[in-house]
């Protein structure tokens, strides 16, 4: 922390944390920097002094205890205070988000700092996309599932309207990792949110395919394919699509399929998600020749292909008409 | 199960977190009671039969609840704050979260007289109350100043739970009980809006077991999960079940290409999809799905997370459970596989997150 003294404050009367009672629970030994830092801090939150000082002791606080939630709220309100006294609230808000884009960069797990910049941008009399969106990346590279930062992407797209980049972007950590669930559920946020014209749906139908043919094995894709159909389709699977599915199970709802089924009579398979798809479409769509492939469909699931579900598609078949 | 819990391992990891802890504990400072909550609740939930021993900490704990009157108002307010480094004479700096912890350590420890001496029905409700927002959710805790949900916490589905079951132990009941004290139709609204489209409960359309096991425990203590339609229980029943990690059929095809597979996950349920396996999302998928159906242990493999939890994420060495099989045991991860293992042997209320022995004779002794 540059420029950080502890004898800028030696005429704060320090606040000390109530320690060493017999009645304690687990108690901390702390540091005596903790000790004078905190005590300090204390003080100055319950004199409610707006000062560059405090400003810097808080930095310090944070860095030690970055979970005191006092202690941003105090930040914020230093900040509001220091900011309209410098008549460049724009130019002082910017000096705070960097600031935070530091702690951000040294804390990637901390999820207090999120809530923050949120409440900062709600401020800044000029807040822009283009600021957010450099840490959004070196984040995401950095822990490309980290709920908290795929939520503060949303929340800032949101708060923006600005949705242009944003199938791109997911795109880009799908080519990176096929697996990635944050990447699929962000299309699905996008998707929901920009209207998109029956086209536009069936070129995504097609893009997920594609992703699908990577991997057939795959929970994210295959959602996301499912989800595409129920929310933008209204449930109406095309032949093509069910064509499409059945490339990856071998034909086998062609085979006799019943409870006592030998399990080595069954074929290798290339995805149960793509069974599991067909045996939805057919259950979906009731006639005798649908319920019977369903049901085959989750009979071999359940004998062979995703066995540890056996009981969901037991019950999955209850509910066939 | 019981011969390979590792019961006498675990009270002692467990009793590690009550005694003195080195300054590397100082970032869970401010959050102290929750350390509390674990050690104490994983003590209590694993029988552990000295644990009358930590009521000398009673007043220590009581002290952490204060009372406070609302500037300019002649109405009080009052929580607890999770340690001494957090109470500020003058400032309201209470944490919904630490009074939940707070108020359940005390009920575990059995000092039922704080409830009906020292308690403050009214100005505790007031305090949940005012972390209400405008889009009926919750925040954690009060901005010192103004008194107004702080501005710079977040609010989600955690805080909903936290301020419904502290309003269930202090009393609430029916609806017309809780909404004497928050908008539950507002909440509900928030709940549903959490919903995602492929079943589960999140932030912005992505599922997370734990978010939704927060969900399903407010629905659960406010006694409407019949809210849920029909068609997205059954979509959330589907998406819980299958974050059960298999090595089995085409489940093992990952294996080589998913780098956040692993097959020695068997068992285990992860917190979303394509993730490994955790301990804590044990506790959290089974909770929801015991919200859901009563039938939950016929749904889905529970001799596999018993597997999991003790074969792969218990350390047999120094007690504790860890997050998975390749991390150190910590406090959080060990009350929550504890957790989860309790609530299959039906031990467990799994909305409060305690064990039922505990709860039922509180309640009893409330009337
Ligand atoms: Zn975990």
């Amino acid at each position: 922390m540059s420029g950080f003294d502890m004898n800028n404050y030696v005429d704060v009367e320090p606040l000390e944390i109530e320690t060493g009672l017999p009645d304690e629970v687990c108690p901390i030994m702390y540091t005596d920097e903790y000790k004078q830092v905190m005590s300090v801090a204390r003080r100055l939150m319950q004199e409610g002094e707006y000062s560059e000082r405090a400003l810097q002791l808080t930095s310090k606080a944070i860095a030690l205890a970055p979970a005191f939630y006092t202690v941003w709220n105090y930040r914020y309100s230093i900040v509001e205070h220091l900011a309209k006294e410098s008549g460049d609230v724009e130019g002082y808000m910017n000096k705070e988000m960097d600031w935070l884009d530091e702690v951000t960069l040294g804390n990637p797990k901390n999820y207090q700092i999120w809530s923050y910049r949120q409440a900062l941008l709600k401020i800044h009399p000029a807040p822009s996309v283009k600021r957010e969106l450099p840490i959004l990346q070196i984040m995401i590279d950095d822990d490309t599932k980290n709920y908290h930062v795929w939520s503060y992407r949303k929340w800032c797209i949101l708060f923006f309207q600005d949705f242009t980049n944003e199938l791109t972007y997911a795109d880009s950590l799908i080519q990176r990792d096929v697996y990635n669930n944050s990447a699929w559920t962000h299309r699905m946020f996008v998707m929901k949110h920009t209207n998109p014209s029956k086209h536009e749906v069936r070129e995504e139908i097609e893009y997920t395919k594609k992703k699908i043919e990577i991997v057939p094995q795959n929970v994210s894709s295959w959602e996301y394919l499912r989800g595409l159909y129920e929310v933008f389709l209204d449930c109406e699977y095309d032949e093509e699509t069910i064509k499409f599915a059945e490339k990856f199970t071998d034909d086998i709802l062609k085979l006799d399929i019943t409870v006592d089924k030998e399990v080595s009579a069954l074929p290798n398979i290339e995805s149960s998600y793509a069974l599991e798809f067909l045996a939805d479409v057919f259950a979906k769509i009731p006639s005798p020749e649908n319920t019977n492939n369903a049901k085959k469909a989750y009979t071999a699931l359940s004998l062979k292909y995703d066995p540890i579900r056996s009981a969901l598609w037991n019950h999955k078949m209850g509910q066939l008409a | 199960m019981d011969s390979k819990l590792k019961k006498e391992k675990h009270w002692k990891f467990l009793k590690r977190h009550l005694n003195l802890l080195p300054s590397s504990h100082q970032k869970q400072d401010p959050n102290r009671l929750a350390l509390v909550f674990y050690s104490i609740l994983g003590l209590s939930a694993l029988e552990y039969d000295k644990i009358d021993g930590y009521k000398v900490h009673l007043p220590w704990i009581r002290r952490r609840y204060q009372k406070m009157k609302i500037p300019e108002s002649k109405e009080y307010i009052s929580g607890f704050v999770g340690s001494p480094l957090v109470d500020i004479p003058g400032l309201n700096t209470f944490s919904l979260s630490n009074t939940l912890f707070g108020l359940i350590v005390l009920i575990t420890l059995k000092d039922y007289d704080f409830f009906t001496t020292i308690l403050d029905h009214d100005s505790i409700s007031r305090f949940v109350s005012s972390c209400q927002t405008i889009n009926g959710s919750f925040k954690s805790s009060l901005d010192p100043v103004t008194g107004l949900p702080s501005p710079v916490d977040s609010d989600d589905l955690r805080f909903c739970y936290i301020a419904v079951a502290i309003l269930y132990l202090t009393g609430c009941r029916t609806m017309d009980d809780f909404e004497k004290f928050i908008d539950v139709k507002n909440l509900l609204k928030y709940i549903k809006e959490q919903e995602c489209t492929v079943g589960g409960y999140g932030k912005f359309d992505e599922p997370h077991s734990g978010y939704t096991s927060c969900a399903l425990a407010t629905l659960s203590l406010l006694n409407c999960t019949e809210f849920i339609t029909n068609e997205f229980k059954e979509k959330t029943l589907c998406w819980l079940l299958q974050r059960q990690v298999s090595n089995e059929g085409c489940m093992i095809l990952q294996d080589d290409k998913n780098a956040t597979y692993d097959e020695t996950d068997n068992g285990g349920f992860q917190g979303r999809e394509n993730k490994f396996a955790d301990t804590c999302y044990c506790f959290w998928c089974l909770n929801s799905l015991s919200i859901l159906t009563p039938d939950w242990k016929g749904l889905c493999d529970t001799d596999l997370v018993n597997s999991y939890l003790l074969d792969q994420t218990q350390n047999t060495i120094i007690g504790g459970f860890s997050k998975t099989d390749e991390d150190d045991p910590d406090i959080y991860h060990t009350y929550l596989g504890i957790a989860a293992l309790k609530l299959i042997d039906g031990t467990l209320d799994g909305p409060l997150c305690m064990p039922i022995s505990s709860l039922q004779e509180f309640l009893n002794n409330s009337g």
